[in-house]
């Protein structure tokens, strides 16, 4: 999966999605739970922001192979 | 039918270590131990020995082989044996590269040689002998029968069944039983403490890259798998398959603009995400966050696939690809949508 | 509870009446005829005492049903439009040359009906197709009414030493949405509250149809669940080597994380229910019914409960290790049911029934190559053929 190669070549990559489980599975390392397929940055801009503002954030962090995050309200 | 027998100079009795020079020499019929192989072999003649030094083949190699592939075209055998070399490892390459030279030009060929040999790795059929020469009796018969049913044309079966060493291709074939008493034969075998299994699944792990150390001044990517693209799709991305990804130019736009962009993505309802594709691929929040410092630059390329329905090599080579693009255009940090 | 299943023998098949926008044609046995865009295989079966032999309504699996042996509906449909439904993906039968051998129907006559879609919706046109098919194969199946069985078969669960290992089958459904729903008692998988435990004789019966159109070389047709091998081994080993616990129909491609993860719990504590010792669970269809399939394998192993898996591959020529969608570490017996990018050689067939040309527009009658994925449950994950891979 792409995170994954990109990950190889030394990126650092946060993966916004809904089913952090399937990417878990496949083996993304920076995983931010997203609402839901159809929208996986929410409905709207207020949403969005807070969602790319914790993706930005795990960027900026080290983590733990397969690491989940929420985003809290 | 007719077969070709590659031997070095050793086993050709054209010397030893002092013959190992020895150019690409050819031999009528059966030699040395190739008289042992014509015994072991059913309907098939060597009409041919090719010998050549191991040192010679070693450091010429390609002179080595368009000579041999010259002998080979002339005569047109139904099969080509190389060896057995046991464990020696110049003439085990000597003989795979042959072998699989051969093979390359519709010969089919055959090798014999130690699983150990470095030489496997580079042939095609190989059969598995003992170390040493002490293996000869052992190893003829068994080179023999897979060379002359290679000679024949006939379908192999599997490397158990014919002999030769598996050289790791995964290949269809029909079972005696079908896969539901395959899986209650496995499934009471593994309730009586024998697991076994007929596709082994790999966990290809990633070391998570360390994180981002100043963001305000990095080249962030935004890519996404929700296959968001122009509208009206003039790439043509497949919902089901990619043919490819595709690199999108943002021309420095600030937000993707309904009824620019539009999703064909195969894998949900893409209703929300064209009224707003910015649900999918967050560019107006990012270019905002631009704006404001808190994200140095971001890439001006737009990469997009879809993650449906593409088989799981192919979506890697995808990725190595993106990934590759990105490196060179020195991008710092990737946000990657998915679905 | 005994269920009878009288097989009736394939000369008692008449020619069905005519059928508005539908094209009708019988095919005999290893014709060299290419069915293309075929959406569902059923075969024609009827229930003596009068309930239907597709019922919308349980329990099926009880009294008698005759089938018509040897003998196969195909229904055929190119969904009209610009608007590709969701992972369309031509579905082919070749009922003779080197993709014969793919499917159960070549050696079968086969009813294929050519629908012409009016102008309508895709759910209108799909339910339309579905209702007719089915009317069409207990109608065919009329001809057995009063007629002599070749054979009966009779499903029952007797008794068992309690000391053979209890064994039940977890079946794997999809629901994606309409044109790609497997349906029970007439209900879409995702809403029949699955995953739950259902008489395995209710399986064969008729309680399972299908109306799922994609992925076609790893997808069920209605007839695996009427002919499903699966089931039928393990009522063939109930009491010799095994006792059958029984059968859970879950659902594949749930749609979150959560749900996936609650889903495979439940069918876990379904198993559990059933007192099973191992479970065999079968997959439907590509893509993420496959993490489903994993996660389920995942629970029922923490729940104590020994799994085998089956799946079909999706490896490249180059390959040298079998490529599987998605795998748990605790997934270590599988039953591979074939690689379906496998190429299968060229065929010219002498005829083409349901539709000119694939898909992907080249002409049905040359189309070169076809990989193994494209022929209608051929790596079905039911085990319901012999195809598997091993590696050479």
């Amino acid at each position: 999966m792409l995170a994954k190669e990109i990950e190889r070549a030394g990126i650092p990559t946060v993966y916004v999605t809904s089913l952090p489980t399937v990417a878990t599975m496949i083996g993304a390392n920076r995983i931010v739970r997203g609402p839901a397929i159809t929208h996986p940055f929410g409905l709207d801009e207020a949403e969005r922001r807070r969602i790319v503002e914790r993706a930005l954030t795990m960027l900026e962090t080290d983590v733990e192979p397969t690491t989940v995050w929420e985003v809290e309200e | 039918m007719r077969a070709v027998h590659y031997l070095n100079q050793f086993f050709a009795a054209l010397g030893g270590e002092d013959k190992a020079e020895t150019p690409p020499t050819r031999l009528d019929g059966a030699v040395g131990p190739g008289r042992g192989l014509a015994a072991a072999l059913e309907g098939v003649e060597i009409v041919t020995t090719l010998a050549c030094g191991d040192d010679y083949f070693a450091e010429h190699e390609d002179e080595a082989l368009a000579a041999l592939l010259v002998h080979l075209g002339e005569i047109e055998p139904d099969v080509l044996v190389a060896g057995p070399a046991f464990g020696s490892g110049r003439y085990g390459y000597a003989c795979a590269r042959v072998a699989a030279s051969a093979a390359e030009r519709g010969i089919p060929a055959v090798a014999a040689m130690h699983e150990d040999n470095p030489g496997v790795a580079a042939a095609g059929f190989v059969v598995p002998t003992a170390v040493n020469v002490a293996g000869m009796r052992d190893a003829l018969p068994r080179l023999g029968a897979l060379a002359s049913a290679l000679a024949s044309g006939r379908e192999l079966g599997s490397a158990e069944e014919e002999g030769y060493l598996v050289r790791g291709f995964r290949r269809n074939y029909v079972a005696e039983k079908t896969g539901a008493e395959r899986a209650v034969e496995l499934l009471l075998a593994k309730l009586g403490g024998e697991t076994r299994t007929e596709a082994a699944g790999d966990l290809d792990r990633v070391e998570p890259p360390p994180r981002v150390a100043d963001l305000s001044s990095a080249l962030v990517a935004l890519v996404t798998e929700a296959g968001c693209v122009p509208q009206g799709n003039p790439d043509r991305l497949p919902a089901v398959r990619a043919q490819g990804w595709f690199r999108y130019d943002l021309d420095g736009a600030q937000t993707l603009a309904s009824g620019r962009y539009e999703s064909v993505h195969g894998g949900f309802d893409v209703t929300l995400a064209n009224e707003d594709p910015n649900r999918l691929v967050p560019l107006d929040t990012v270019r905002g966050l631009e704006r404001d410092g808190r994200v140095g630059r971001v890439h001006e390329s737009l990469y997009t696939t879809t993650g449906n329905g593409t088989p799981v090599v192919v979506a890697t080579k995808f990725g190595q690809e993106i990934a590759g693009e990105l490196r060179d255009a020195g991008v710092q940090a990737v946000l990657l949508s998915g679905t | 509870m005994a269920w009878e299943l009288a097989a009736f023998p394939a000369d008692l098949l008449r020619e069905p009446g005519p059928i508005d926008g539908v094209e009708v044609e019988i095919v005999q046995p290893g014709s060299p005829v290419r069915v293309t865009h075929v959406l569902d295989a059923v075969e024609p079966r009827i229930r003596p005492d009068g309930r239907s032999a597709f019922p919308v309504e349980g329990p099926a699996g009880e009294g008698r049903t005759n089938r018509l042996d040897g003998v196969v509906v195909l229904s055929c449909l190119d969904f009209p439009g610009e608007e590709r439904p969701l992972h369309e993906q031509e579905s082919i039968v070749d009922l003779a040359g080197p993709g014969a051998g793919l499917t159960p129907f070549a050696g079968m006559a086969a009813v294929v009906l050519t629908f012409s879609p009016q102008e309508a919706g895709h759910v209108a046109i799909d339910a339309e197709a579905r209702r007719t098919t089915l009317a069409v194969a207990e109608d065919l199946a009329r001809s057995t009414l009063g007629a002599e069985p070749a054979e009966i078969e009779r499903f029952e669960l007797g008794p068992a030493d309690a000391g053979l290992p209890a064994v039940a089958a977890l079946i794997q459904l999809s629901d994606l949405g309409p044109l790609y729903i497997q349906y029970v008692y007439g209900e879409p998988a995702g809403e029949a509250g699955l995953p739950r435990a259902f008489h395995p004789a209710a399986v064969l019966d008729g309680a399972v149809t299908c109306g799922e159109y994609h992925w076609a070389g790893m997808r069920n047709p209605t007839f695996f669940f009427q002919q499903n091998t699966l089931i039928r081994e393990l009522y063939r080993k109930h009491g010799k080597s095994l006792r059958f616990a029984g059968t859970v129909l879950m659902r594949g491609y749930e749609q979150s994380a959560d749900d996936k993860r609650r889903a495979a719990e439940r069918a876990a504590a379904a198993a559990g229910e059933l007192g099973a010792d191992g479970v065999v669970i079968t997959t439907d269809a590509g893509g993420n019914s496959h993490t489903d399939v994993m996660l389920t394998c995942r629970a029922c192993e923490r729940a104590g409960i020994r799994t085998t898996v089956v799946l079909a591959e999706e490896t490249d020529s180059d390959s040298t290790k079998p490529i599987l969608t998605d795998w748990v570490p605790e997934a270590d017996s599988i039953v591979s049911t074939g690689n379906v990018e496998e190429l299968v050689e060229a065929w010219v067939p002498e005829r083409v029934l349901g539709g000119d040309l694939l898909l992907d527009g080249s002409p049905a009658a040359s189309a070169g190559p076809i990989p193994v994925r494209n022929y209608l449950g051929a790596a079905n994950q039911m085990g319901q053929l012999a195809l598997s891979a091993r590696t050479e």
